[in-house]
């Protein structure tokens, strides 16, 4: 490990993984924290919501104890239908090819901290000039995924023409990522070398042409009092550990493009987008503006010229390493273990458990007809928060 | 000798039976009460409209209760059933009197035994206290506004009389508001029935005969008194007050009986509003028609909140949450006209009474001035109430009828009577017809409503609104039964659907403090809803009782820093505290 000290520095908080407490510069043995069964009050019940229902789009199991109407804690277990992908003992590349499926719709961060983990596991500089591309895929998908929870959040307000807006906007930019890289998820991007990112002459134009339209609607959204008055106060939550978007939103520069060494993002006069709302509204705001300097960023990569794809199939070697990426959701933690050129212990931190237990604990005293907005203001993700790598 | 003193001698033989014999003691206060209604109904008492008709309210409340109480009072003890009695003959003598001294004599008949009986059954040493303490503090009420009364006739002449000041009237209005739970007093009708452990018998008689004795009381020296816009105003304004804080406190109460102790308080608040915009007019059509508002209100809500606490005695529970779901289906009807009565819905004499009494409101925007605007508002604020009142009575329902967890058993007896109060309320509002004035009787011949089948809302020669008790329920009757017979293909076969808790087990109840937390929380601000308080997330205060309580230990804490720092020892300072307080009684006299 090039970046990662074992002893505990005075970095930031990240999250947990199998084996370790994760912090911005140091990852040291765990913090076993046991969970309490939440207490039944007299006059409560509890309000099941999932695994199976309406208004969520992954398999989740929700568990709200409430005294009527308002909602007195949250206990939300992504693990109801929990996945188990095995990548110990695989090759580099057997390994990518699932480690791009933990999250389809975020593969492109896992396969960046993979491929991160990698390169500091066997001691690759970042000669290579691979981290462009990467930085290209990611703020394409950071674009994606934002859309995707700001049309989320249009969806519960009854927001039908700016929720379909919103959704041909996000499928104009998978088209987009499908015409550069030849699958609209990033699939096997980096699996051979002669898949190279495919830049046509009217790509930028296009990506202008989708700022634009963005940010219109972007600023309409904002001028909406009913829009506006279901997400503000809603949700409200401030705490150090934060990661991602919620971080910001809370205050916090958190953010892994700016204090993480495993990507390269100099260079883009990148600045992290803050907020002090602490709330939905907040959350919503930063998200909005962070696809409009996502949307720089693809500008200044694709002028800088053609970008590499990484190789695997020519990594080899035995080591340890250690990456953290942005996430559109925060900080994507990956601890890799080479052996030989396979993989013998490979851990995540996802950002969605982080984002999990900031949603229970924001919930609480807010009443039930937030619950979606505050839910979808997360944006997190089941299916890398209900999954078990071995 | 009065026949109808034949009542009270069978009715006072029934204490010492009793204390031997209980389901005796019971039949003979039900042949007390049969006696009573049938010298009522033959019009053998010389009480002028409609307060003759009290006492055949009464009897049909006891009349159900008492049968209730022969199974259900078995576990009781052998004082319950001589205390009931007697508090049923203390009622039967305020009914009889005639004067001032036998009323007041009557008054305290009626309230010492239910003290001792909340007293034996306590389950929070204060509830008989502060039962008791309320009780004597209308009293007091009482005996001034009768010496005041009689001060008017320059003679020592107690019988009830006509009077040419309003204040005696005032006077004994409060006295009876103490004891009808009415704002601030609300919580003389509900701690004692609902923290005092009060058996459902004792629940029913307090709560639907003994505050129609404040009723009584005050309408009984009402049509002795001279008009008076401002003490129609104050009552008017009361009762309004009431009405909204009790259906209020009525929704978000989770113990059954305190539930139905707000809304006995809000039905009294709603007669206290007539009895208001009756002492407020001078003369009019209006005010006749308010004397029949009051007399099927107060009817409708003796019978009903009979029904209210025997189907609450049915559960042999204090809280929603503690109910067993008890299938049974004359209980099941039984609950439904009770609580429509109570939600004042037809096809029941509730149903009636709620029409008659908004009808009044509006009949009396068209008093314009002072009156006519405070008509529409208390008519607002009552149809507002109203609101209120029906979602708590759904609450009852809802969670004695379709939720709880399956169990338990019941005496079918007591599912008969909850059946039969029912069907009283429905036979009541058919025969509504005689129990108003006859000049607000009419019909609509050429519409097939026949004349004398139809009453009138009026405050002039025209009609304001009209309602045939019998063709509503006919009509209600036969297209229920058209639709069922049309729609019901399956003969009768119910067809269950197997509950979705999305995708998991099912195992959990919505519960009836749920039901209500939408009010608690929107209006946190009147109910002082505060969170996590004790071993509840959400609980609420009864805000007058609350600053009573505050009020009361302030000049506690007053009274003892001034006994410690002035009056220490120092005989200065207590000579000119005796001499003070001398002057001031004796300036207080004069005034008085």
């Amino acid at each position: 490990m090039q970046y990662y000290k074992t002893t505990r520095g005075g970095g930031r908080y990240i999250g947990q993984t199998r084996n370790f407490t994760v912090y911005s510069d140091s990852i040291v043995p765990p913090i076993r924290v046991e969970k309490k069964p939440s207490e039944i009050l007299p006059g409560e019940l509890i309000f099941n919501y999932g695994p199976s229902t309406g208004g969520l789009i992954e398999s989740v199991r929700i568990a709200l104890p409430t005294p009527g109407e308002m909602i007195r804690s949250v206990a939300v277990d992504p693990a109801y239908k929990l996945r188990k992908l095995k990548l110990t003992g695989l090759s580099l590349f057997d390994a990518f090819m699932r480690v791009e499926r933990i999250n389809g719709y975020h593969s492109s961060s896992y396969q960046a901290a993979f491929i991160k983990a990698a390169e500091d596991a066997l001691l690759i500089g970042d000669n290579r000039g691979i981290d462009d591309g990467l930085v290209l895929q990611m703020e394409l998908e950071r674009i994606r995924s934002h859309l995707n929870v700001l049309e989320r959040l249009c969806e519960p307000a009854g927001f039908g023409v700016p929720y379909h807006q919103l959704a041909q906007m996000r499928e104009e930019v998978a088209r987009l990522i499908s015409s550069i890289y030849g699958h609209r998820y990033f699939f096997g991007v980096h699996a051979s070398l002669q898949s190279s990112p495919k830049i046509s002459p009217g790509l930028t134009a296009t990506a202008n042409g989708l700022k634009k339209r963005f940010a219109l609607l972007f600023e309409s959204l904002q001028s909406s009092k009913i829009f506006v008055n279901r997400l503000q106060g809603t949700g409200k939550i401030e705490k150090p550990w934060l990661v991602g978007p919620v971080a910001r939103a809370a205050g916090y520069r958190h953010d892994a493009r700016t204090d993480s060494p495993s990507l390269n993002y100099e260079g883009y006069g990148f600045d992290p987008v803050v907020e002090d709302g602490k709330d939905a509204f907040a959350r919503f705001l930063v998200r909005g503006n962070e696809i409009l300097s996502s949307f720089a960023i693809v500008d200044q990569v694709i002028s800088n010229g053609k970008p590499e794809s990484a190789g695997l199939k020519d990594m080899h070697g035995t080591g340890i390493g250690a990456s953290r990426v942005e996430s559109p959701q925060g900080d994507l933690f990956c601890y890799l273990t080479l052996k030989d050129g396979m993989v013998e212990n490979i851990e995540f931190c996802s950002p969605s458990i982080s984002n999990i237990i900031a949603f229970e604990l924001s919930m609480q005293g807010n009443i039930f007809t937030d619950f979606h907005f505050n839910w979808e203001s997360f944006g997190i993700w089941i299916s890398e928060a209900g999954v078990e790598i071995e | 000798m009065n026949p109808a003193f034949l009542s009270l001698i069978i009715t006072a033989a029934a204490i010492p039976v009793g204390i031997r014999w209980r389901k005796a003691s019971y039949s003979l206060v039900i042949a007390g009460s049969i006696v009573l209604a049938v010298f009522t109904l033959l019009g053998s008492g010389d009480l002028a409209y409609p307060l003759s008709y009290f006492s055949l309210i009464a009897a049909i409340a006891w009349i159900l209760i008492s049968v209730f109480s022969m199974t259900y009072s078995s576990g009781y003890g052998k004082w319950l059933t001589p205390l009931f009695a007697m508090t049923v003959l203390g009622m039967m003598v305020i009914l009889e009197s005639s004067d001032y001294v036998t009323f007041i004599i009557g008054w305290e008949i009626m309230s010492t035994p239910a003290y001792a009986s909340i007293g034996l059954n306590k389950e929070h040493w204060n509830a008989a206290y502060v039962f008791m303490v309320f009780s004597e503090i209308s009293t007091v009420f009482l005996i001034i506004g009768a010496i005041l009364a009689v001060q008017e006739t320059g003679t020592l002449d107690f019988r009830f009389q006509s009077l040419t000041s309003d204040l005696p009237l005032l006077l004994i209005a409060i006295g009876c508001m103490t004891k009808m739970g009415i704002t601030p007093f609300m919580i003389s009708e509900w701690l004692p029935i609902a923290h005092g452990n009060a058996p459902a018998n004792d629940s029913a008689l307090f709560s639907a005969t003994m505050t129609l004795m404040g009723v009584f009381g005050i309408v009984r020296v009402m049509l002795l008194s001279p008009p008076s816009l401002y003490l129609g105003f104050f009552l008017l304004a009361v009762g309004v007050l009431t009405v909204f804080f009790a259906a209020l406190f009525a929704y978000v109460s989770e113990n059954m009986k305190m539930l139905g102790g707000f809304s006995t308080i809000e039905n009294n608040g709603s007669i206290l509003a007539a009895i208001g915009l009756y002492v407020a007019l001078d003369g009019s059509v209006l005010k006749t028609y308010l004397l029949s508002v009051i007399l099927i209100f107060a009817l409708a809500h003796s019978v009903a909140k009979t029904g209210l606490f025997i189907g609450i005695g049915t559960t042999r529970k204090e809280n929603f949450s503690e109910i067993e779901s008890r299938k049974s289906s004359t209980m099941t009807v039984g609950w439904f006209l009770v609580t429509m009565s109570l939600s004042g819905l037809l096809p029941t004499i509730g149903g009636l009474g709620t029409w008659m009494l908004l009808e009044s409101f509006f009949m009396g925007a068209y008093q314009y001035g002072l009156i006519g605007i405070a008509s529409v508002v208390a008519g607002s604020m009552i149809a507002l109430a109203e609101g209120l009142a029906s979602a708590s009575m759904m609450k009852v329902l809802s969670f004695t009828q379709v939720h709880g967890r399956p169990g338990g058993s019941m005496k079918s007896i007591e599912g008969y009577v909850l059946f039969a109060t029912g069907s009283v309320l429905v036979l009541l509002f058919v025969l509504a017809n005689f129990l108003v004035r006859p000049q607000f009787i009419s019909g609509l011949p050429s519409v097939l409503v026949y004349n004398g089948f139809t009453i009138q809302s009026r405050f002039s020669a025209a009609d304001f609104g009209l309602i045939s008790p019998l063709y509503v329920l006919a009509i209600i009757t036969i297209f229920a039964a058209l639709a069922y017979m049309i729609f019901d293909r399956r003969g009768g076969e119910p067809r269950v659907v197997p509950r979705w808790n999305g995708g998991v087990d099912f195992d959990q109840y919505y519960t009836s403090f749920a039901y209500a937390s939408n009010i608690r929380l929107m209006l946190k601000g009147i109910l002082r809803t505060r969170m996590r308080d004790g071993n509840r997330q959400m609980s609420v205060v009864d805000v007058f009782w609350y600053a009573m309580q505050s009020f009361a230990s302030g000049y506690r804490r007053f009274a003892r820093q001034f006994a410690y720092r002035v009056m220490n020892s120092s005989i200065t300072w207590y000579m000119i505290y005796m001499i003070t307080a001398f002057m001031l009684v004796l300036i207080l006299a004069f005034v008085i």
